[in-house]
């Protein structure tokens, strides 16, 4: 072959296939924006800068794929979500969930002591601490994060703006207030359910490494609402002993953590844990921290078959 | 002096770049160990750190050996040693400034195009400046025929340019992208052509010269090279939307890079099917070159990377593999197991043909070869299972927080794994410096640096 063979056929081959993998799904690409699109805001293409300025692309994806059940799995990705993203930011990587629905998922106070040190609110996260960026920029970030989702983050953003103003109020008045507050959202017959599951030593030590890797940050290691993330929250993490006396019940334990209380820090764990992980926890906090737990009381139904007939009476 | 300050440049890049990757490996054991210095966070260190792998330390051995073997297999002189330099000296400030500005945060964040505009331009030049001086080689030659090195070390450069002008959007300086999805198809593009048309016929020209002068074989077949040849430059380039195949990218553009990732076995077979019938029979005298020993490990890398590549290329697969440790390994396996090493193997065959004498150690180069050998094949098991292990649980419903506890032994080992290769790449460096050090008060005392060609 002549040099003169190698380099045309080089060039006609490249701009060949240039033509087809990139011009041609470029000019037949829909510039339509999906039904969730919205422009980002001044503060938000800020925050968005500082998104890629650090690399958060490399542990965080922004498509939810339809085989996904994390952060974001209700609704799968469309081409019309990104048309203003300058560069794209799709990511290759998951050392963290999927962000393109992160936006209202947690109010901003929960980012904050996020960003100041993820271990503050997940004990085990490998994500690095952003403390460096200063209370600025990472306002900025957390208002990027918040509009991942556009329209659909928004109307998430409203909810939590919405409730976190009632669950100051009801902090603010005082600690009998707040617990009926925030009892008061659990469907009746939560509440009057007791943990089906009496206390047993195997139960308690799951209860404990579960409130380890995901509830010590905010509600300290002894349950006083004094965990390092404290700070940053507004209202605090629950203090669990001022629950003692006050109606508390497996059930509302239950549902509180399973569901999260929307406008507080507190997020929901029906993702992250199942049925007996989630009594597991609540028991934990009853006995340890609350002081008096209702496990394994009337009504319970037919016995789990589980459970050593010694222990279930 | 342009074949040797390139070589000199590996080493160094090896060195800091791999430091990089293990500081970044330490960091996902313990996030806080280095905790708010801005430019080690981890998502500025990553960028760093491939882009000094990459383009540092396996770019410049590739690069030099195509200065040295084009010469050499044309029967003639390097066209101008002054632009070569130039290109040399251009290129590494290229990636020290390119790299600093992503420590401080200066990216434009699309993978392994993250160098800003200025070092773009800087790239792009010294790309063109490479080509130019490799042409007027070719056209001053002393012998007619070209061999096939010359046809990947032309067609390579020619992609990177082109690849790498269009991949970084040089038209656009701030964000060096377009818009929305097809700016990730072109970025993918992109970012496989480096792979495909950088590394890889930059690194089948290095086993294709030094198999056949280390076996003192002819090639096997001609016609298989040409194949090899059109065929890669054909089917590669079509498959970046592989990177993309759970993105909301057209399904068409999906089903032509699927089909041409496994089209792939063609290039990759016949190259392979040809270097080794070369050598067949005589695998125990190329062990005796240190040089062929670290090409002959390279192909047998490739081989594993590009059965692993279609494979992962398929929907079905990717389900499990995709965002996940596995293609880390695969990644590693691609451009250290096999650019990498076949650069080190260029590094080691071709030093003592320019400085006239053996390099200053063999032992020590067999104990690098041994160290990186041991650290990637350990990178390769190692990443693997924590892919499997982490792909398997999302598919389970696991969400990604509760995973990663999981993660941890193997993140461990894999740090574990980091160390061999850095220790690789120091003991490398100061066996090349010394190399080049012992040749410089020795000058003109060769008998190795004649002509020989395949
Ligand atoms: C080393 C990889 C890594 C990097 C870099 C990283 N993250 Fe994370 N991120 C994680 C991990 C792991 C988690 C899951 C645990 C947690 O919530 O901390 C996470 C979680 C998150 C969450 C919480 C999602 C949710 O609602 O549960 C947000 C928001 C987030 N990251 C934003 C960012 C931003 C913004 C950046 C860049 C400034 C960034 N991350 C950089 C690893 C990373
Ligand atoms: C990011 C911080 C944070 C984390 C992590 C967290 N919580 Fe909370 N938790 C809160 C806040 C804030 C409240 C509500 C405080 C208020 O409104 O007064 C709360 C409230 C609660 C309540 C409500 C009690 C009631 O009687 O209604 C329960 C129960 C609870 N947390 C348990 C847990 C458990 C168990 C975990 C771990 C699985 C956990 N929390 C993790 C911050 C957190
Ligand atoms: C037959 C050849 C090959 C095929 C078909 C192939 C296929 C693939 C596929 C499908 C992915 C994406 C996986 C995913 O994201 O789920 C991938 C990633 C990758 N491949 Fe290959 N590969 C081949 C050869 C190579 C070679 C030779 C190299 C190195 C020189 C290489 C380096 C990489 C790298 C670095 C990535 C990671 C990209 C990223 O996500 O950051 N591959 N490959």
């Amino acid at each position: 072959m002549t040099p003169g063979f190698i380099v045309g056929g080089s060039l006609a081959i490249f701009l060949c296939v240039f033509f087809v993998a990139v011009l041609l799904p470029g000019i037949t690409a829909k510039d339509t924006p999906s039904e969730i699109f919205r422009p980002r805001t001044p503060l938000e293409e800020e925050g968005r800068k500082i998104y890629i300025q650090n690399g958060c692309s490399y542990c965080h994806s922004q498509y939810v794929r339809n085989l996904d059940w994390d952060l974001g799995a209700q609704r799968v990705a469309q081409a019309g979500d990104y048309v203003s993203d300058r560069p794209h930011q799709l990511g290759s990587e998951r050392t963290g969930p999927d962000l393109s629905q992160a936006g209202g998922e947690h109010p901003d106070d929960w980012h904050m002591a996020h960003f100041i040190n993820p271990r503050f609110t997940r004990p085990e996260s490998l994500m690095p601490p952003w403390e460096f960026l200063g209370r600025e920029r990472l306002l900025a970030l957390t208002a990027y994060v918040q509009s991942l989702g556009f329209k659909d983050a928004d109307a998430r953003m409203a909810r939590q703006r919405y409730w976190k103003q009632e669950a100051i109020k009801a902090y603010e008045a005082g600690p009998d207030a707040n617990v009926e507050w925030l009892h008061s959202h659990v469907p009746e017959p939560w509440r009057k359910l007791p943990n089906p599951y009496p206390t047993t030593e195997a139960g308690l030590l799951r209860g404990k490494r579960i409130y380890q890797s995901f509830c010590i940050g905010c509600h300290g290691p002894i349950g006083d609402g004094m965990g390092p993330a404290q700070p940053y929250l507004y209202p605090p993490p629950l203090n669990f002993t001022i629950l003692k006396g006050r109606g508390i019940s497996g059930g509302i334990l239950y549902y509180q953590i399973m569901n999260g209380i929307t406008g507080t820090a507190m997020p929901y764990f029906k993702r992250e844990l199942e049925s007996e992980k989630i009594w597991d926890v609540g028991n934990y906090v009853a006995v340890y921290f609350i002081g008096e737990t209702d496990a394994g009381g009337e009504p319970r139904g037919i016995e789990a078959s589980y459970i050593r007939p010694r222990e279930g009476k | 002096m342009t074949v040797k300050s390139f070589f000199l440049s590996s080493a160094f890049w090896m060195v800091m770049g791999t430091l990089a990757g293990l500081t970044g490996a330490v960091e996902l054991i313990a996030p806080d160990l280095l905790g708010n210095v801005p430019w080690l966070v981890f998502g500025r260190l990553r960028q760093a750190h491939t882009n000094m792998v990459m383009f540092g330390f396996v770019g410049s051995a590739l690069l030099g050996a195509a200065h040295f073997l084009v010469p050499r297999l044309l029967r003639t002189q390097l066209h101008s040693e002054r632009i070569g330099l130039f290109c040399v000296v251009l290129w590494d400030l290229a990636i020290g400034v390119g790299v600093a500005a992503l420590a401080m945060g200066y990216t434009q964040n699309r993978e392994y195009a993250e160098f800003i505009w200025p070092v773009d331009v800087a790239i792009l030049i010294v790309l063109l400046g490479i080509f130019y001086n490799l042409l007027m080689t070719v056209r001053k030659r002393g012998e007619n025929l070209l061999y096939v090195s010359v046809w990947y070390v032309m067609g390579a450069l020619i992609f990177t340019f082109l690849s790498y002008f269009f991949g970084n959007a040089v038209w656009a300086p701030q964000t060096g992208s377009i818009w929305g999805m097809p700016d990730a198809i072109l970025a993918w593009f992109y970012g496989h052509n480096i792979l495909g048309f950088f590394f890889t016929p930059l690194a089948v020209a290095v086993a294709y010269y030094v198999i056949p002068i280390v076996t003192g074989r002819p090639l096997y077949s001609h016609t298989l090279s040409l194949v090899g040849f059109w065929s890669l430059l054909l089917l590669y380039s079509h498959i970046g939307t592989h990177h993309l195949l759970q993105a909301p990218a057209p399904t068409w553009l999906k089903v032509v890079a699927i089909t041409g990732s496994i089209g792939m076995l063609v290039p990759v077979m016949t190259v392979l099917i040809n270097l080794w019938l070369t050598m067949k029979g005589r695998i125990s005298v190329i062990h005796t070159d240190i040089g062929g020993k670290f090409v002959f490990a390279g192909t047998v890398w490739y081989l594993f990377t590009c059965l692993q590549g279609p494979l992962q290329s398929l929907p079905y697969i990717q389900k499990v593999t995709h965002f996940t440790n596995w293609v880390v390994a695969h990644a590693h396996m691609g451009v250290l197991g096999f650019a990498g090493m076949t650069a080190l193997g260029g590094i080691y065959f071709m030093l003592p043909r320019i400085t006239g004498r053996p390099i200053y150690s063999e032992t020590l180069a067999d104990i690098q070869y041994w160290l990186v050998l041991t650290g990637m094949t350990g990178f390769f098991g190692i990443l693997t299972a924590a892919g499997l292990v982490q792909g398997h649980a999302w598919l389970n419903g696991e969400v990604v927080y509760r995973v990663l506890p999981q993660l941890h032994p193997y993140m461990v080992a894999r740090a574990a794994s980091g160390i061999f290769i850095v220790a690789g790449a120091l003991v490398g460096l100061y066996n090349i410096v010394m190399s080049l050090r012992e040749a410089r008060s020795n000058v003109g005392s060769g008998d190795l640096t004649g002509q020989e060609g395949p």
